[in-house]
């Protein structure tokens, strides 16, 4: 079953007399557990669909199906739900909330989810266990690291438990000894089954994924391309080629 | 609700919550204060008077002609604009008394109960002919008012002689607390002169002095070249208008005299203008400061959403929707407003601790400062209403805006 | 620079128009009303008699007759008759008076209708001793109280009224039934608290018609305001003649005042007035234990609660008033310069230093302190008008509440105090931000 399914889904924003067609009659599918990779210029349009697919951003045209739901014409509030339950985001810039420690900057979504607190703090000390962190649920983001942060981030989205992780050029603030680490990391929980997909400008790290993608001016180019992949990853390579060829 | 994260990022954004704490708490002890002192002048304005305030003039005459200057002239005067007003048309009673209601003037006296001693009571007396009672508007609820003759005697009377007076149920209760004051006598201070309560009026307040509700009415025809006298006139509709004939008529019976006339509702307005003046002020002073704090509130609150588009941003895409945004900041504000209710509550009674020790007033009541706690309160989260809902516009893809 | 800094504050003013307003609102209310109330406070509290209050002395003797009534303890607010005769012969004080109001009808010296005016009697001590502004002749001499003459000072008012305004010294009116020659006519004259009526109505505009005291037998004048009596007239009494009867009555409606230029002779008056007491109970009068004040102007203010409580409690709170606006200042600055925190960051790395950054966003608060200000002392003035409708003598009567020089100084200082008090933080906050994370975060 696919986790991503988008049929050409069109984005058009507006600015004064402006019109910019962020993406146009995008078409992807990304399968359950797939690590998917994608690539482009400024301006091509990678941030518009993690918006989109992300449910970040509405879109004029087509149709999204996210893990076998129909989400093209959602309410806020089901948008803000499908996102808190299935969707886990991964910044550039972190996005740590500065005025909240580790432990409190882990509890916002399951806040949003309403989990009783026991089952919340047994979440976020497992995560924050899985990104190393134990020792700092009470470190204000300003008192770590950037690759500290991005691990807290991706704690973050662990503890939700998503299906999809949308990560958004994870590294790229990182220097490159953490941007590795938190590759490691993230690819650990691929394995462990989540689909994740990342936009990245470090062709090294979007060579390690399942699949590569590569946007440019709003549309997909270079479908086909296969990348080489660690030998670990064949299995699965295998189920993904077939879908999408 | 989280409670928690949110208290614990409060304490990280100390200036703001600061500013906002300081300006509620002062906001609640000035309003509750001010809140605190309407109330105790409004209790004194609202008080009636009991009698027919709103259809009585109060009529003031002082001759200056020489004529006028024998006392048997002006007794006759007198009895001559008794009977002139009364027959000017829509004019239900007249009164000539020295009783002077809403003008903080008149005489304050001291009786006693012949033969005791101690402090005597004071209270305020006047001269009144047989229609006082009925040109006031005030019943006599025991015994009985005074005869024509009794009036025309009065004033000559020898200190030797008991004199009738009717007394309000305030004087009678303060002479004999044990009720009975019917029928009993009454002496001034020294005891030189005796008198017999002869009737009771309930609803008697006229503030002047501190004796408010006590009066001693004695039948006399008070006048004198040098005081002039006085009448009340009740009339049957709305006063104003039958001032100028009240005047023409006694102008008519003797022009060697001014003649002055103002209606008691008029006096009241003046009595109370001072007060009113005070209730105005403080309500325009509690509006304006409300105002003030909740525009500050507002200010304040839209930086603070302003300042964390991203964060919010950040929220909206970790799943909150846009009412648990617009909670968010609700929640915050009306955290931040609480310390400052809190601390409002106890700035409230340490300022009415120094306005009643330094200057003067009401203590405060609980009622008060949780009126003006709950106030606070309500503006508080209002005002964070609007940056709050602007806050909850802010669209989630911001979170992926990169620097 | 300043003009710099002004200019730039000006930009920020336009830049962000609906703030501007709020804040300029938010110090204008503040000011406004702070400075409506303490002005209201100022005029009643401030001194009446200035450079005089400490001199001026009040005396009060407790010549109640009656022992056993506790409220009789107190000395009266006013003395009789034959005391202040006693006691204005004292050389102790360098100037004494004694005085009451009264009532009588003036006679137009033209034989239109009369008019019934307030009079006061006084002594001529009492016109240098108030301070009394005089616009033709003076004050009669100590002579024309000893005789007495038949004069009269009277009010600019009364003289526009009667004479039209011109000079009408020397010419003469008639009050009840004595004809008085006119020595004196006042310049106009309102002060605002009355000190020499403190006890009967110190809010009330002045006499138009000032009389020798020693006229008050013969004219046969009585009082007016307010007047205590603890004994019925023995039978008798009521027959005399009124001048006569001054002198054995016990009626209480005269007010005195000395003038003691230093505390010795204030301390000298004291026993004097003791000794005099004293003397009098060998006659059976003053059967209570010595009790005399002599008080001051000021301090007899505060004794009688001159200022109404409420306008002491209006003043404080309207002060708290303005350190809510001022709190309300520091949020919003804080939120507009926090806001500007990148062009900051641009001016840092072209150069300016901290000390610059800091003066500039000082400059622009105290601007707007100043512009607030402004707007504040214009608000205040209609507050005034508001609170003269209820204080002020008649619709064209003189405003009771005006804003005066050093009322106006104070509330241009009070802004721009408020303006420093809620600049400093924030233009502390900006300057003190290292450049460069300004210019990252944009």
């Amino acid at each position: 079953m696919p986790m991503l399914k988008m049929d050409n889904v069109s984005k058009i924003y507006r600015t004064g007399l402006v019109e910019t067609r962020a993406l146009r009659d995008f078409s992807l599918t990304v399968d359950e557990g797939e690590f998917v990779t994608i690539t482009g210029p400024s301006g091509s349009g990678k941030t518009t669909f993690l918006n989109v697919s992300g449910l970040l951003d509405a879109f004029e045209q087509g149709t999204y199906w996210l893990d076998g739901m129909d989400v093209s014409r959602l309410s806020d509030r089901e948008m803000s739900r499908v996102r808190n339950e299935k969707i886990g985001f991964i910044f550039q810039g972190f996005n740590l909330l500065p005025d909240l420690d580790v432990f409190d900057n882990v509890d916002v979504p399951l806040r949003y989810r309403r989990l009783p607190a026991k089952e919340r703090k047994a979440r976020i000390e497992k995560a924050v266990a899985m990104v190393g962190l134990s020792s700092r649920l009470r470190h204000l983001p300003s008192q770590l690291s950037g690759g500290q942060q991005q691990r807290v981030a991706i704690a973050r989205v662990l503890a939700g438990d998503p299906k999809l992780i949308l990560a958004d050029e994870p590294t790229g603030n990182l220097d490159s000894a953490m941007a590795r680490e938190i590759m490691e990391i993230l690819e650990q929980v691929n394995e462990a089954g989540t689909t994740i997909i990342m936009v990245t400008h470090n062709p090294e790290h979007a060579a390690r994924a399942h699949r590569q993608l590569h946007i440019a001016d709003g549309r997909l180019v270079d479908f086909e391309r296969i990348t080489p992949f660690p030998l670990n990853r064949v299995e699965r390579t295998e189920s993904s080629r077939q879908v999408a060829g | 609700m989280e409670f928690g994260p949110i208290f614990r990022s409060l304490l990280r954004s100390r200036a703001r919550v600061i500013l906002i704490v300081a300006e509620v708490a002062l906001t609640l002890a000035i309003v509750a204060n001010c809140l605190s002192l309407i109330l105790d002048t409004r209790a004194q304005l609202a008080r009636p008077s009991g009698f027919d305030d709103e259809h009585l003039i109060a009529i003031q005459t002082n001759p200056f002609d020489d004529r006028l200057r024998d006392q048997k002239v002006l007794d006759r005067l007198v009895d001559q604009d008794r009977r002139t007003l009364a027959t000017v048309a829509g004019v239900r009673a007249v009164s000539h008394t020295g009783l002077r209601p809403w003008e903080r003037s008149g005489n304050i006296t001291a009786v006693r109960v012949p033969g005791t001693h101690g402090e005597p009571a004071r209270t305020q007396s006047a001269e009144a002919d047989p229609g006082l009672f009925d040109t006031l508007g005030i019943p006599i609820v025991q015994g009985r008012g005074f005869t024509e003759a009794e009036y025309d005697h009065g004033a000559d009377a020898p200190l030797s002689e008991v004199q009738p007076v009717v007394v309000s149920r305030a004087l009678a209760d303060a002479l004999y607390p044990n009720g009975g004051a019917l029928g009993k006598p009454v002496a001034d201070a020294e005891e030189t002169q005796r008198f017999t309560i002869v009737g009771i009026v309930d609803r008697f307040y006229n503030p002047f002095g501190n004796t408010s509700e006590k009066v001693m009415f004695q039948p006399a025809r008070s006048v004198g070249f040098d005081f002039g006298s006085r009448y009340l006139v009740r009339t049957q509709g709305n006063p104003a208008p039958l001032m100028p004939q009240l005047e023409k008529a006694l102008l008519g019976v003797e022009k060697g005299r001014f003649v002055q006339l103002r209606t008691l509702v008029d006096s009241r307005d003046e009595f109370h203008g001072r007060d009113r003046l005070l209730v105005a002020s403080l309500n325009a002073v509690m509006a304006l400061l409300v105002l003030v704090t909740a525009l500050g509130i507002v200010g304040l609150t839209s930086f603070s959403v302003a300042e964390r588009q991203r964060q919010i941003g950040t929220r909206r895409a970790l799943g909150a929707d846009r009412l648990a945004i617009v909670r968010h900041f609700l929640l915050e504000n009306w955290m931040v407003t609480s310390f400052g209710v809190v601390l409002g509550v106890l700035l409230a009674y340490g300022l009415n601790f120094g306005i009643v020790t330094w200057v003067a007033g009401a203590k405060l009541s609980l009622a008060t400062v949780a009126a003006g706690a709950l106030a606070l309160w309500t503006i508080g989260l209002g005002a964070a209403l609007g940056p709050a809902l602007r806050g909850a516009r802010v669209p989630p893809a911001i979170a992926t805006r990169n620097v | 620079m300043l003009l710099y800094n002004l200019r730039l504050a000006w930009k920020s003013v336009r830049r962000y128009p609906v703030l501007s307003a709020l804040i300029l609102l938010g110090i204008a209310l503040g000011v406004g009303v702070s400075t409506t109330f303490i002005t209201a406070y100022h005029v009643l509290a401030r001194d009446p008699v200035p450079g005089k209050s400490g001199s001026l002395h009040y005396v009060r003797m407790n010549s109640w007759g009656v022992a056993d009534d506790p409220f009789r303890q107190t000395p009266p607010p006013l003395i009789t008759w034959r005391d202040a005769q006693e006691l204005l012969k004292s050389r102790v004080p360098a100037r004494s008076t004694a005085t009451f109001a009264s009532r009588g009808t003036v006679f137009p010296p033209d034989g239109t209708r009369p008019s019934r005016q307030s009079l006061r009697l006084v002594t001529a001590d009492f016109f240098p001793m108030f301070d009394v502004p005089f616009r033709y002749g003076g004050p009669w001499s100590r002579e024309a109280d000893a005789r007495p003459e038949t004069v009269a000072v009277i009010s600019s008012a009364l003289n526009d009224r009667l004479f039209g305004g011109a000079n009408s010294v020397g010419r003469t009116i008639r009050i009840e039934k004595t004809e008085l020659k006119i020595v004196g006519v006042l310049a106009p004259w309102r002060p605002r608290v009355r000190a020499y009526a403190l006890v009967s109505d110190p809010l009330g505009a002045p006499e138009p018609v000032f009389l020798p005291l020693a006229l008050t037998g013969p004219m046969e004048l009585r009082p007016a305001e307010f007047q205590m009596s603890w004994r019925t007239p023995a039978p008798g009494e009521e027959k005399l003649p009124y001048a006569s009867r001054l002198l054995v009555n016990e009626v209480l409606f005269v007010g005195f005042w000395a003038e003691l230029p230093n505390p010795e002779s204030v301390r000298a008056y004291r026993s004097f007035v003791d000794a005099y007491v004293t003397e009098q109970k060998k006659h059976g009068r003053f059967p209570h234990p010595l009790n005399n004040r002599v008080t001051s102007v000021l301090d007899l203010m505060a004794e009688l609660k001159v200022v109404p409580p409420q306008t002491k409690a209006l003043a404080v709170i309207s002060l708290l008033f303005l350190v809510v606006a001022a709190l309300n200042l520091i949020g919003l600055f804080l939120g507009t310069v926090l806001a500007r925190a990148s062009t900051v960051g641009v001016r840092r790395a072209l150069g300016a230093s901290r000390w610059t950054i800091f003066v500039q966003h000082l400059v622009e608060c105290e601007l707007m302190g100043l512009a607030g200000g402004i707007l504040g002392v214009l608000l205040s003035l209609a507050g005034l008008a508001v609170l003269n409708r209820v204080y002020g003598d008649g619709p064209k009567g003189v405003a009771f509440f005006q804003l005066d020089v050093p009322m106006v100084l104070a509330a241009v200082v009070l802004s721009l105090l408020a303006g420093a008090i809620a600049g400093l933080y924030p233009a502390w906050r900006i300057c003190a931000i290292p450049p460069a994370r300004h210019l990252k975060s944009q």
